[in-house]
Formats: C-alpha cells, sequence, structure tokens
C-alpha cells in the first residue's frame, strides 16, 4: 500500500499521536547494536510440533457458555443475535 | 510456614469452619480502603464454603487446597464474572468460560473470592492506570500498590486473600510482590496455559502466583502447571516436591549483573542491601561472580517494543463490536475509533499507537525486527551464563515505590523502573521475587524449565538474611 497511514488511522483511535515518551525509548533501539544473525526467535522457538497437534474438530459450546454469549449480545431480531454492523465500504 | 497448609490443618480438625473463615475474608475485603477489589465473587464463595463444611460434617477427606479462599487479578476468564481487565472498555464484559489455570485451582476445591484490580491491560508498574481507583500499598497507602498486579499483591500482604494469582508480561508480579513484601513467582513461559487470561504481550504473558510463603507458591504452582491443547505453547512439566526444594546442596554458584548495581539510577540503600546479602550467601560458601548484561535502557526499551507491537495486535479486537461498549460513529471507521479513544485510558492508547508506529512500513525493519534481534541476543546471554552459574541474583526494582500519581505523571521513569524484571520475561526464565535482602525484595532467576531452582534457593536465602 502507497498510501501513507498515520498513526491514529492505523490504531483506531480518535485523535492519537506519536508519544515523546515511547519514542525516546525507540530511540535506544535504533543506536543499539544487532548481530548479522537474521534468524529472528532462535532462542524463542515456542511452536508446536506436527506430531503435536490439537484435533481438529468442533467441539460444541456448554449451554451455560451460550447463555452468557448472548448475554453479551442482547439484542435478538426473528431468534437471532443481532451483532453490529462490521462491513461497511 | 504455609498458610495453606495451616488453614487445611485447622479446616480438617474443626478448629475454623470454612463457611466461617471466607465469611471473614470477604469483609475484610469489602471493608478495605486499598483499592483491590473490582468484583466479590460473594455468592458463589459462600456456596463453595458451604460444600467444604458439608464434606468436613460428613467425615469425608479433603484436598489439600478444598476450601482454601484465593483471588484473581481481573484479567482471567471466570465463567459468569464480569472480566473487565480494569478498564472502562470491559466494564460490562462477562466471561463466557474460564482458563485453563484458574479452573485447575477450582477443580482442587480452592475458593475464588475476589476478581482484583490491576493496570488497565496490565499496562503499567503502579496499578493506578484503573477505573477502580489507585490500589494503595500494603505498608504505606500514600504508596503506590505496584503493577500491573497490585490489587493481588495488596491481599496477599493483607491477609484479605490467602494466595492470588497475578500476571507477569514485564514484572507485573515480581514488582508488586516486591513492594508489599510478598513472595511471587513469574514461571518459566509456557509452564502454566495462558487460555483464559486476556492478552497483553502473548511472548511474554506468565500466569504466576503470589502467597506469604514459598510452601504456597510450590502448591499453586503444581496445581496450575501442565501441558493445555488450548495454549500450544504450553509443555509437560513434573510435580515439584516440598523435600527436593529443601536439598540446597546442588547451588553452588550465584551470579549478579555488575551494570544492574554500578549505576546512578539505584538508590543506595538498595544497592547497599543487596551487595550485603551477596557476602552473606559468599560467607556460606557459594562462589559468587559478576556478570556482563545488557545496558538497562536497552533491555527496558527491547521490551517495551515488543510488547506495544504485540498488545496493538491483541487489542485490536476491543472494536466495540465482538467486544466492548460500542459507541455509534458517523459511519463505521468513526464508530470504532471513537469506541476506542473514548474507552481505553491514555497509558493503554499510547501503548497500542507506538506498537502501530514499530510495525508500521519503513519503521518495522529499524525497530521491531530490530528489536526481536535484541531479544535473541539476550536471550543467548543467559544460556551463556547459566553455562558459568546455577542462579542470578538481582534486585526487584532499582528504587523504592513511588507516591500514588507520580508515575502518571512520568511515564518514561515507570517504564525504567521495570529495568530489573523485563530482561527475565524477555528470556522467558523462571523468576521468583522473595521480600528479603532489600527493601523491595530480590530476585531469584535459573534458567528454563528449572524452576525448582528458584525454590530451593529461596529456601536457602529466606532463612540466611
Amino acid at each position: 500500500m502507497s498510501k501513507i497511514m498515520t498513526v491514529d488511522v492505523l490504531s483506531s483511535i480518535k485523535g492519537a499521536q506519536e508519544s515523546e515518551t515511547v519514542n525516546k525509548l525507540f530511540e535506544v533501539i535504533k543506536k543499539a547494536n544487532t548481530t548479522n544473525n537474521n534468524s529472528f526467535n532462535s532462542n524463542q522457538n515456542n511452536a508446536v510440533s506436527l506430531d503435536d497437534l490439537r484435533e481438529d474438530i468442533v467441539i460444541d459450546s456448554s449451554s451455560v457458555e451460550k447463555e452468557i454469549i448472548i448475554e453479551n449480545f442482547p439484542k435478538e431480531k426473528n431468534g437471532f443475535l443481532v451483532v453490529s454492523k462490521v462491513i461497511e465500504e | 510456614m504455609s498458610q495453606i497448609k495451616k488453614i487445611h490443618t485447622q479446616l480438617i480438625n474443626k478448629e475454623i469452619s470454612c463457611t466461617d473463615l471466607v465469611q471473614e475474608k470477604l469483609n475484610l475485603l469489602k471493608e478495605n480502603t486499598h483499592n483491590t477489589v473490582n468484583l466479590l465473587l460473594e455468592t458463589l464463595a459462600l456456596e463453595l464454603a458451604a460444600k467444604v463444611d458439608a464434606k468436613i460434617a460428613n467425615g469425608e477427606q479433603i484436598g489439600l487446597l478444598e476450601g482454601i479462599p484465593f483471588g484473581i487479578k481481573d484479567v482471567y476468564m471466570v465463567q459468569g464474572t464480569y472480566t473487565t481487565a480494569s478498564s472502562e472498555l470491559l466494564k460490562n464484559y462477562k466471561s463466557s468460560y474460564t482458563a485453563t489455570a484458574i479452573q485447575k485451582l477450582l477443580d482442587a476445591g480452592a475458593i475464588p473470592l475476589v476478581k482484583e484490580n490491576c493496570d488497565s491491560f496490565g499496562h503499567g508498574s503502579s496499578s493506578e492506570n484503573t477505573i477502580f481507583g489507585a490500589v494503595k500499598n500494603a505498608i504505606n497507602p500514600e504508596l503506590v500498590g505496584g503493577g500491573s498486579s497490585g490489587g493481588s499483591a495488596v491481599n496477599v500482604a493483607k491477609d484479605y486473600t490467602v494466595f492470588s494469582i497475578g500476571g507477569d508480561t514485564g514484572g507485573s508480579i515480581r514488582q508488586p510482590a516486591g513492594y508489599n513484601n510478598v513472595y511471587g513467582l513469574k514461571p518459566t513461559y509456557g509452564r502454566i496455559s495462558r487460555f483464559g487470561l486476556m492478552a497483553y504481550a502473548s511472548s511474554t504473558d506468565c500466569v504466576g502466583p503470589i502467597a506469604k510463603s514459598i510452601e504456597d507458591i510450590r502448591i499453586v504452582l503444581n496445581v496450575m502447571s501442565g501441558k493445555d491443547v488450548k495454549d500450544q505453547t504450553t509443555y509437560p512439566s513434573e510435580t515439584i516436591s516440598s523435600e527436593v526444594i529443601l536439598n540446597t546442596d546442588d547451588i553452588k554458584t550465584v551470579g549478579y549483573f555488575k551494570n544492574f548495581i554500578e549505576n546512578d539510577a539505584i538508590d543506595a540503600q538498595v544497592k547497599s542491601d543487596f551487595l550485603a546479602s551477596l557476602e552473606k550467601i559468599k560467607a556460606k560458601g557459594i562462589q559468587v561472580t559478576a556478570l556482563d548484561f545488557f545496558e538497562s535502557d536497552t533491555l527496558v526499551s527491547t521490551y517495551y517494543t515488543l510488547a506495544m507491537a504485540e498488545t496493538a495486535s491483541n487489542l485490536s479486537r476491543l472494536d466495540g463490536t465482538n467486544y466492548g461498549n460500542r459507541i455509534e460513529g458517523d459511519n463505521l471507521k468513526d464508530t470504532y475509533s471513537i469506541t476506542r479513544s473514548q474507552n481505553f485510558s491514555e497509558e493503554t492508547k499510547r501503548r497500542i499507537v507506538g506498537g502501530n508506529q514499530v510495525l508500521s512500513q519503513g519503521f518495522s525493519d529499524e525497530i521491531y525486527l530490530k528489536g526481536l534481534n535484541l531479544r535473541d541476543q539476550i536471550a543467548a546471554n543467559f544460556e551463556k551464563d547459566f553455562n558459568e552459574v546455577d542462579i542470578i541474583l538481582s534486585p526487584v526494582t532499582p528504587n523504592t515505590p513511588p507516591k500514588i500519581g507520580d508515575s502518571l505523571k512520568d511515564p518514561l521513569a515507570m517504564y525504567l523502573s521495570d529495568a530489573y524484571t523485563v530482561g527475565f520475561s524477555l528470556g522467558q526464565l523462571p523468576t521468583l521475587t522473595i521480600p528479603k535482602g532489600t527493601t523491595t525484595g530480590l530476585q531469584i532467576t535459573a534458567a528454563k524449565t528449572h524452576d525448582e531452582l528458584v525454590l530451593k534457593f529461596a529456601n536457602f536465602l529466606k532463612d540466611m538474611i
């Protein structure tokens, strides 16, 4: 995307601006020495092994869980939950 | 002395009833002026207590945690309770399921009393970034309770709960534990399932106990640990026995980071107390080694860069559609941005914006990817250190707790106050705060998955310092 997006748009926060305090932290990173090693996260390997993947099955929610979900979305129309509009353009 | 074992004995000897115990703690929580409570789970707690009393009356055996009252930081899902993360956005959000770690405690019979105040979404080191009022320190209420698990640490310190479950991303269990003189453990990343913990920075988020004794930390850690298919970063771990952690013979060498101690930012008293602790350890025949480490500002900047990037992603779902109080605007984009700008705190917005900055084109190579590279170097440094030493000892904080109000005025000072805790988070290492050695305690760290070594050394230190 060639269009430059400002931080308020990127963050979906009206009027959001960069923070001077946070920029000071970023300056430290810019000046820090890094190694030429491009294998990021080599020491933080938390990925699950292929042999250990959980089963690909649908687990039905309990009736209590369903009731609480409905409570969080109280609007109803013709027996269906009404959720907010999420697509406009 | 284990509070859990003491109460367990009193319950089975019928010296106290579980209902009376739970009612007493609920009353203390209700009357307390430290702002530790977001929600009391009164009905549930009393129902569960009555069941425990009935079992004891019937002559049935009860488990060690059965009937033990505990607190839960308000970032954990507990089915049917409000889980607010101390935020305006989620103040009416009700959890539809229960976090794995909490469910394991419930299955063991522990009784949840309270959802505890904390910094909103874990964003803070003082528990002032909350809609429920700043948490006041247990020892001096003019000072902050620490954060982000401030309410949990204060509740334990004041005996309002027997133990509490906090969450630690960059020091949020260890620092409030230090500020309130109690024990707080951040286990190895992945030892306890994060399922049902509201995500802040997923690559360092850890579940952990806060309690008044090493034995209680051990008991609660054992119950919560283990592999969980719902969090695929978890690993299987063995139960740590009380006998194993009493034998401290295999700890021969202790390291400390020179640059943590030899700098201007550390309080003079904290420094001299820390050095005095090292001398006492040496006097017991343990070899003490000075180690080189990254500068504090590099550690803090690396941690915050990565944590902000992760929280910007994790919190992007909070837009008033699936979660949160929606505020309608002129169009859909407007609705999202008004909802988020009015419902997130200043500190949370600062972190989301910072995270989106470093993830955006043009910045990610220069800052985010460099941050990841630094993290790898930090982790490699730890690996090298643990070839030389069994334990790394450090102060928990460079300074004593600030006054309420000061951290909100100076966020940079707040970030820098995390200098001693964030490195171990980036390394995903097990680290325990013990309320000994300096006025805000000492941190004991071991190599990944060696949580039992941390508890062993704590047992050694507690009687010696």
